[in-house]
């Protein structure tokens, strides 16, 4: 049986139920049912949810014999209801009771609360005093006082109503009863009287439900099993518990959000200005599409296969780092892992989820980002769309009077601009928080900057660009716009094309924009740990992916190169990394082994190691941006993984 | 903060069967912030709509209303004011966007009639950015749809663009979800959001959905046979209701996590608007009544919540 665990005796077998609509202009019709099947057992509760149109409605009604499938039949208590006269299983239809959604509909207006529950008793044949008796009886047990005998539906409120509906559907003594959205045109606080009476005469009467409704919350509360139907068809069948707990149909993970006041797992006092900071990241950095607006990128039909052999040795090794040595899943808790992905030799040999995370889960980049769009103007510039040695403003001329009439599209890949901008992270007046602001990543209420593009047509220069490295992440959401306005085409459309099906990514990949639909091109990104890791795999592999030239092979070896001599370095670059620099939009260490990566703030790493031929895709969800002991962490990590 | 809209004391009568009154509101009282929400939340002819009703100066004739409503820097503002401003400074959505719009004129034509009324200069540019920013990625193509070529959803947008063009300071938002899909309308809920935190008007939410108002608002008030009878913060209220009748709400509400058969059941109806109601209307459903409960309940400060009850205490 699907999904649950039930073994009473099966009272109503649905078999590969179809039904098709005829359509006027459509030989084929429209399939509101498609090929269900379904056993119902003694006692249970079988609850379908879904949403208008999904076909639940008419799915009970042919089950229930009102409407005649085009396909498949129903049998009850062993007997087949489908293809016989109404007269031959009327004795069969008695074990059927129909409860609908408004109650005052279905009883006749003209009819007293008596003759609407004795009309089925009566055209059972059943004599008047049982009649009278069994009213009464039925009065009683849905909790109405008889003197309501003689009253009208139009004197009755919603509940009293349902309740007459329901003794009427249980007048005949039937075995199953149908609950079509029974409460769904009630209070709530009726609802619940209603629901508890239900499941009180369910237990009492030894009745068997088919609930339905597009309420998931009445349908969890009174089912054993649920059904969620989509497109007529059941796209999840399990206990409630299995369903509910463990949701596998992202229709059934929606539905789940929505009726939890939020998502599944959300932060309960989600917030527009703080979603980046821990313990709220671990969720908003998974989940960006759902409060930020997002564009897809979409994967390859012929994804790059990664072959998988878990080097399990891997799992012990240890790492020494800040004066404490670490085993290797002490190390990734430590740093808030959400997911790690390591291919070495173009297999995976490490995978690792957590928070939450799963392979098909995508999260936020952050500024890794920026690599990316890095890759995207190295293809560009091959191909001749841009010359990166002329000033940005030749290309946006709106920017003339800005820091980008000068700034040339080189300076801005290897940032090299000198800008006036702050990128404290935290700081309320910064440049980079404006940035956030004008990009709808944060609250906006001060009237200005409304929009990447106005906001980056404020920017001033600070002195003479191609001198000093100063990492600025307005450079990069500049080149987004840039490459969208000469190509005039979506920076979506530009990755998805170029860079994203050439490479062979397998799944999509999302990334934010502001509020005039221009992409976030300094950390809008999210995508899954294989794809970020397949996309660190061009850079081994000298920009090559399923045997064609993806990235121009030179310009890959001039990132491996690292910046020139003659640019100054900042303090803290030096510190951490020797000798190191920033070229193309990638980060050079200048270590032994000639090592790349790139960075997003709170713990995105792709790390590219052309010596072992490892990379490594890691995501986090660190507390704050960015301090120099979890950076040490992260690269006494790597180096650890790829030295294995 | 600068508080949009203050109600206070609201009280409405009807002169119904010859001079008999009926007072189906009983004292409203709050208040909402620029850029906040205050969700109504109650069950049916409790009085939420007609509160959105008396606020915009929309009653009937035949209403009688007591109490003052001040709004922005207009001071306590009378009808005849509300109805200059109507339209413009404080905009509303409804449940049913198919009804709302008229089924004879384009999209376009009616939103280029409000655009108009208001005087907005270069109309086509407006518009087309309007429903842009409602998400609606194909403004020419909806303006030169009739409602019935669009979904509920997307009507419900354009209502949501058409109520935002004059940059209101008060968007009232009255069952806007009530009629869509659950998970149509939680995109909806979201979208209204996100335009709130971009353009900062304040709004005040009506829904008898718990969890919609939960999820939309920052504070919530309990409305109940015409009285606000708790008002508080969401989390608050949420996580400690203190009104007999908002636990009762609360517990009502089914999941898989409740037992079969327990759920909170208030019993009896929600008084008809027709009943006249002495003392605390509740006091016939409640399970804590006593008999001061006959006469008007306080209003108890509890925490950062208002409730209007004889038994709960500080």
């Amino acid at each position: 049986m699907l999904g649950g665990e039930i073994v009473s005796e099966v009272v109503m077998q649905i078999s590969n139920l179809t039904k098709v609509f005829p359509l006027r202009d459509s030989k084929k019709g429209f399939t509101a049912v498609d090929a269900i099947s379904i056993d119902l057992h003694k006692g249970e509760v079988l609850g379908v949810v879904g949403e208008s149109g999904s076909g639940k409605s008419t799915l009970a009604r042919c089950a229930f014999g009102i409407t005649e499938p085009t396909e498949g039949s129903t049998t009850i208590l062993g007997e087949s209801l489908i293809g016989k006269s109404r007269k031959s299983t009327r004795a069969l239809r008695a074990n059927l009771g129909f409860v609908f959604q408004d109650p005052a509909g279905s009883i006749n207006p003209r009819m007293s609360v008596h003759n609407a529950i004795a009309e089925p008793l009566m055209l059972a044949g059943m004599d008047s005093a049982s009649i009278d008796k069994r009213v009464n009886f039925l009065m009683d047990r849905v909790g109405l006082a008889t003197s309501q005998l003689s009253r009208k539906s139009h004197e009755l409120s919603g509940g009293q109503c349902q309740r007459v509906a329901i003794a009427r559907a249980l007048a005949t003594n039937p075995k199953i009863v149908l609950l079509d959205e029974p409460t769904s045109s009630l209070d709530l606080s009726v609802q619940a009287q209603i629901l508890n009476l239900l499941e009180e005469l369910r237990r009492d009467f030894d009745l068997t439900y088919f609930l339905i409704s597009h309420n998931l919350d009445v349908v969890s509360h009174l089912s054993d099993r649920v059904a969620v139907m989509k497109d007529g068809v059941f796209v999840e069948v399990g206990t409630t518990r299995q369903v509910i707990d463990l949701p596998k149909h992202p229709f059934t993970r929606e539905l789940i959000r929505v009726y939890s006041g939020g998502h599944a797992d959300a932060p309960i006092h989600f917030d527009l200005d703080t979603w980046q900071d821990g313990p709220m990241n671990r969720w908003a950095f998974q989940n960006v599409s759902t409060f930020l607006p997002t564009q897809i990128i979409h994967p390859s039909a012929k994804p790059l296969t990664l072959d998988v052999a878990i080097d399990a040795q891997l799992e012990a090794i240890t790492i020494d780092v800040a004066g404490s040595r670490y085993l290797l899943p002490e190390l990734l808790a430590d740093l808030d892992t959400d997911a790690m992905v390591v291919v070495r030799n173009n297999t995976i040999v490490y995978e690792k989820y957590s928070n939450e995370m799963t392979a098909d889960s995508v999260h936020l980049l952050q500024s890794v980002s920026k690599s990316i769009l890095g890759a995207l103007f190295a293809i560009m510039a091959d191909k001749g769309v841009v010359d990166i040695n002329k000033a940005i403003a030749f290309y946006l001329p709106e920017l003339n009077g800005s820091v980008y009439e000068k700034a040339t599209i080189a300076q801005a890949l290897d940032m090299t601009v000198a800008i006036n901008f702050s990128e404290d992270y935290l700081d309320p007046q910064s440049e980079m928080t404006r940035l956030d602001r004008a990009a709808g990543w944060r609250t906006n209420t001060t009237g200005q900057d409304l929009g990447l593009r106005s906001f980056l047509k404020t920017l001033t220069a600070s002195g003479e660009h191609g001198k000093a490295y100063q990492y600025c992440s307005a450079n990069t959401d500049v080149l987004a716009w840039l490459i969208s306005e000469v190509t005039q085409r979506s920076y979506q459309d530009l990755l998805t094309q170029y860079l994203w099906q050439p490479m062979g990514a397998h799944d999509d990949a999302t990334v934010i924009v502001d509020g005039e639909g221009l992409s976030v091109g300094n950390g809008g990104i999210s995508c899954t740990t294989r794809d970020l890791a397949r996309f660190g795999l061009l850079m081994v592999n000298g920009g090559r992916a399923n045997g064609q030239q993806v990235v121009p092979a030179a310009w890959v070896e001039a990132t491996f190169d690292g910046a020139s001599a003659d640019v100054e370095s900042a303090d803290y670059l030096q510190a951490l990394h020797p000798g190191g620099s920033y070229k193309n939009k990638w980060w050079i260490t200048a270590g032994s082994s000639r090592e790349i990566f790139g960075v997003g703030i709170y713990g995105q790493y792709v790390w590219v190691d052309p010596t072992s031929k490892t990379v490594i895709a890691k995501f986090s969800s660190l507390p704050i941006p960015v301090d120099g002991l979890h950076s040490r962490k992260h690269m006494a990590l790597f180096r650890a993984i790829c030295a294995q | 903060m600068s508080t949009v809209l203050r109600v206070s004391n609201l009280e409405v009568d009807f002169v119904i069967n010859d001079g008999v009154m009926n007072s189906p509101l009983r004292g409203v009282n709050f208040e909402i912030k620029a850029g906040k929400t205050l969700g109504i939340v109650g069950e049916t002819g409790c009085g939420k709509t007609l509160t959105a009703t008396a606020i915009m100066g929309l009653l009937p004739s035949s209403a009688v209303q007591r109490g003052q409503i001040e709004f922005a820097d207009h001071g306590v503002i009378s009808n005849q004011q509300m109805a200059a401003i109507r339209g413009s400074e404080i905009t509303m959505i409804f449940q049913n966007p198919q009804s709302a719009f008229n089924p004879i004129f384009t999209i376009g034509a009616q939103l280029t009639m409000v655009a108009q009324r208001r005087g907005i200069a270069d109309i086509a540019t407006v518009l087309t950015a309007r429903l842009e920013s409602v998400g609606l990625r194909d403004p020419q193509r909806v303006l030169e749809s009739y409602p019935h070529e669009l979904s509920g959803g997307m009507l419900q947008r354009c209502m949501i663009a058409m109520a935002l063009l004059s940059s209101p300071k008060l968007l009232i938002a009255d069952e806007p979800t009530t009629a869509l899909d659950a998970t149509i309308g939680d995109q909806v809920l979201q979208l209204i959001a996100s335009l709130q935190k971009r353009e900062g008007f304040a709004m005040l939410f009506i829904s008898h959905d718990v969890t919609a108002v939960a999820k939309t608002s920052d504070e919530i008030a309990v409305i109940y046979a015409g009285r606000v009878v708790e008002i508080g913060p969401t989390a608050d209220v949420m996580d400690s209701p203190q009104h007999p009748y908002t636990r009762g709400l609360l517990g009502a509400i089914p999941s898989a996590d409740k037992a079969r058969g327990t759920l909170v059941a208030i019993p009896g109806n929600v008084p008809s608007v027709l009943t006249h109601v002495k003392g605390c209307a509740f006091a016939d459903r409640c399970s804590l009544r006593i008999d001061t409960c006959d006469q008007e309940p306080p209003i108890v400060r509890i925490g950062n919540q208002s409730v209007a009850c004889w038994v709960v205490k500080s």
